[in-house]
């Protein structure tokens, strides 16, 4: 674009350039300029860091346009293509609208981790009050708190029947709790550092544990005993998951790697490498996921190449996938039998902090620092849905594997459940 | 010897101990978080958090703040001496201190606000460090507020050779034509109001956002060197 200025603004500017060169000492240039500009006499006091002024503005004035122009997007698409009323929704589509249905407080410090009962309509919430909460997602009512770490409580997890729950501790403990009395059963000492995250294995017979001493532990659960330790990442280890099959376990850390353990063997099997900062938290796709992703990997291999090659046109990845979502603000999602990154999600305005894949597979939902919750489309590898969810840092999210819900936690001390439409 | 420069304890002459408590809760901190932005210095520093800009603009960036009230130089010296570098490491490091250096030359200040930059410079060597040069204080003309312009002219004199050190003077004019100072800036003509830390920390807002910016371009133009240097 050709920009113009007006005889006043030349002058406006000129003179802006003469109080910068002023106040930043170049007396020399100031006087050289002054008199090839045609300036007598001194500066104007309202011409003071005018220019200073005008350079960051402009910057300050553009993310502003993009953010209102990215809101009246997404109002407009509400507003025309609407949300199907609840009679309509289908399990597959639904996806967390606003306004939240329920604002839960309780918790005296940031909410660290949110997870529904695999059975019962209840979730748990874990938080830096060192405290587990337990809620009914459907009536809003709090039901009861879990008492007995002493430090931040980082993950709380249950095994599939619910029957157990398993909490991890800044306290340097792994906690078993009976879901029926509500009872601690278990406490395992081990880690010589903050715990970071915890999960079992599908069978429920063993427990995985990560932490900052950079270790991964697998526990037997009937004895408590540490079975095994698995060492390689350099830094804080963040996050663990199993895979839906329970072969493969993946971990994130700070040293901006993801790696992949066969558990059979209990060996390293690859080290993932391609985030630029720490990486949060991983998320196993499940089965129902692949097509979508083996057709947004075919279209990014189609866009991106001028002439596609035969073998670019239709992608074969096998999968199983796996999606990461680290500091650097973007979310990746890899193919666990290559190693290799096959989509990169942006949009995200900070740290990304929890992802969790949408049961019917087309969606991938994500909670950040920049205190909202997305809903991706893989097909499209775009940002389908954002909602202003918290007024703080958004910590974690879980999606309800039947019911129309989605719980988020934040640093704000809330929790909030949306309902899906 | 110039006691600026040298680390000393604020002597708890009240006898709560708060000084040390709040230097202990700032060590845990390091251990227990993970900041990118550092905030470092006396009751203008810590006073911050208690502004909405704190909540909407300096939050999201990760920050940890290390402000006590009536630091002076040879105190902030101590603390970032013992504890309160340690474990973490910061993007970028502000740092405002100095005018509470009661009974001390202008001389003297700026070489302890250079001693605490050094320290930084020492023990956060990846950090961008960002020295805001002392506002003026007082409702009406005074000797302080000639001491902390000194102090302001020694330090560009004196930071103009250090790479990733920048003094920044955010503030506006804050002396008004007649040479008062308002309290609608400063109610007690030492502290900003809500107001007054706008003006200030607006534009220091700004310039975080650049350097952060910058430093992720510099990771990766490292990561992209790395990988050439490893390329065939």
């Amino acid at each position: 674009m050709r920009m113009v200025l007006s005889q006043r603004q030349k002058e406006e500017l000129n003179r802006a350039i003469a109080d910068y060169l002023l106040s930043s000492g170049h007396v020399d240039s100031l006087e050289a300029f002054k008199r090839e500009a045609d300036i007598n006499g001194d500066v104007d006091k309202k011409y003071t860091g005018l220019l200073e002024k005008k350079w960051t503005s402009v910057v300050r004035l553009q993310k502003r346009v993009m953010e209102l122009e990215a809101k009246l997007a997404e109002a407009e698409k509400e507003f025309i293509a609407g949300a199907p009323t609840r009679e309509k929704r289908s399990p597959t589509e639904w996806i967390p609208r606003a306004p939240e249905k329920y604002i839960l407080s309780g918790h005296r410090a940031p909410v660290t981790k949110v997870v529904f009962h695999p059975v019962f309509s209840v979730f748990v919430s874990a938080s830096e009050d060192a405290t587990i909460k337990l809620w009914d997602f459907e009536t809003g009512d709090f039901e009861r708190t879990l008492k007995g770490h002493t430090d931040s409580v980082q993950d709380v997890t249950f095994d599939s029947n619910g029957k157990m729950l398993a909490s991890c501790s800044a306290d340097m403990s792994v906690k078993l709790w009976d879901f029926n009395t509500f009872e601690c059963t278990k406490t395992l000492q081990g880690h010589d550092h903050n715990v970071s995250s915890v999960t079992f294995l599908p069978t429920g017979d063993f427990l995985v544990s990560s932490s900052r001493d950079k270790t991964i532990k697998i526990w037997e659960v009937a004895t408590g005993y540490c079975v095994k330790t698995l060492s390689g990442h350099r830094e804080w280890v963040r996050q663990i998951r199993v895979s839906p099959d329970g072969l493969l376990l993946a971990s994130c850390s700070n040293d901006q790697t993801v790696r992949i353990w066969l558990l059979s063997s209990k060996e390293c099997k690859m080290e993932m490498r391609e985030h630029e900062h720490v990486v949060e938290c991983v998320a196993w796709a499940p089965e129902s996921a692949t097509a979508a992703i083996q057709e947004a990997t075919a279209l990014a291999a189609s866009s991106s190449n001028s002439a596609p090659t035969e073998n670019h046109k239709k992608s074969n990845l096998t999968g199983p996938f796996l999606a990461s979502g680290s500091r650097d603000k973007t979310i990746k999602i890899w193919d666990v039998s290559t190693g290799l990154c096959v989509l990169t999600l942006t949009g995200h305005d900070n740290w990304v902090r929890g992802l969790v894949f949408h049961t019917g597979g087309k969606y991938l939902l994500s909670a950040a620092d920049d205190k909202t919750l997305r809903v991706w489309d893989l097909r499209h590898r775009r940002c389908l849905k954002t909602l202003e969810a918290h007024q703080h840092f958004c910590t974690s999210l879980d999606l309800h594997r039947t019911a129309p819900y989605v719980v988020t936690g934040s640093v704000d001390q809330t929790v909030k459940v949306w309902e899906c439409r | 010897m110039n006691e600026a420069a040298v680390p000393c304890p604020v002597e708890d002459v009240q006898g709560d101990n708060r000084w040390m408590s709040l230097h202990q809760r700032f060590v845990l901190e390091t251990k227990e978080r993970e900041p990118e932005i550092l905030f470092v210095g006396d009751s203008l520093i810590s006073h911050l958090i208690y502004t909405d800009m704190w909540e909407t603009m300096f939050a999201p960036l990760h920050p940890l703040n290390f402000g006590i009230g009536g630091d002076q130089t040879q105190h902030v010296l101590w603390r970032l001496s013992n504890g309160e570098l340690d474990n973490i490491k910061p993007k970028v490091v502000v740092l405002l201190v100095g005018t509470n250096n009661h009974g001390h030359t202008a001389d003297m200040i700026a070489d302890g606000i250079m001693a605490v930059v050094h320290l930084i410079r020492d023990k956060q060597p990846q950090a961008h460090i960002i020295v805001m040069s002392l506002l003026p204080r007082g409702h009406l003309v005074n000797p302080l507020r000639q001491r902390n312009a000194q102090v302001n002219e020694l330090l560009a004199q004196k930071l103009t050779l250090m790479t990733r050190v920048q003094l920044v003077n955010t503030a506006p004019d804050f002396v008004l034509p007649d040479g008062t100072i308002s309290h609608l800036d400063m109610y007690d003509y030492l502290h900003l109001t809500p107001n007054g830390y706008r003006k200030v920390f607006e534009p220091l807002h700004d310039l975080l956002l650049q350097l952060l910016a910058e430093s992720d371009e510099a990771d990766e133009t490292n990561n992209a060197q790395s990988l050439l240097h490893k390329g065939p």
